[in-house]
């Protein structure tokens, strides 16, 4: 997953929050919360890198991190909140 | 404030067993909750 570019999907609504961020997807009327305000700045960051990699270094995620980011990524993008650039 | 929590999988872990692990990985970052039928909240 993290070598692949990723972006928002367009229907996707966030709110940054102290504790992470509110997503809202207004095509699945799903809401997630990302509990952790790092994991916001890697979403934010997808839109400017190249791969979910760069955009978590981007954020300062530390390679012992990589693991658990990954894992938030795959279920957001199962969760169609990202979306893979064509 | 984000926590680190370090899992070791043992080597025989079953495909299944890996996946639960990743997703209980995945949920301390992400959580995600269904509004469908909160008809009428504004």
């Amino acid at each position: 997953m993290l070598d692949r570019p990723l972006r928002l999907s367009p229907d996707v609504s966030v709110r940054p929050e102290p504790f992470g961020a509110l997503l809202y997807s207004f095509g699945t009327r799903r809401l997630s919360f990302l509990k952790d305000r790092r994991l916001l700045d890697v979403v934010q960051a997808l839109g400017t890198s190249a791969t979910a990699r760069e955009a978590c270094a981007t954020a300062g995620v530390t390679p012992e991190q990589l693991a658990s980011y990954d894992a938030a990524l795959v279920r957001l993008l199962r969760t169609e909140l990202l979306q893979e650039v064509a | 404030m984000s926590d680190t929590i370090t899992i070791e999988v043992p080597e025989d872990t079953t495909a299944d067993a890996v996946e639960l692990v990743e997703l209980v990985a995945a949920d301390l970052l992400v959580e995600d909750v269904s509004i469908d039928g909160m008809c009428g909240v504004y």
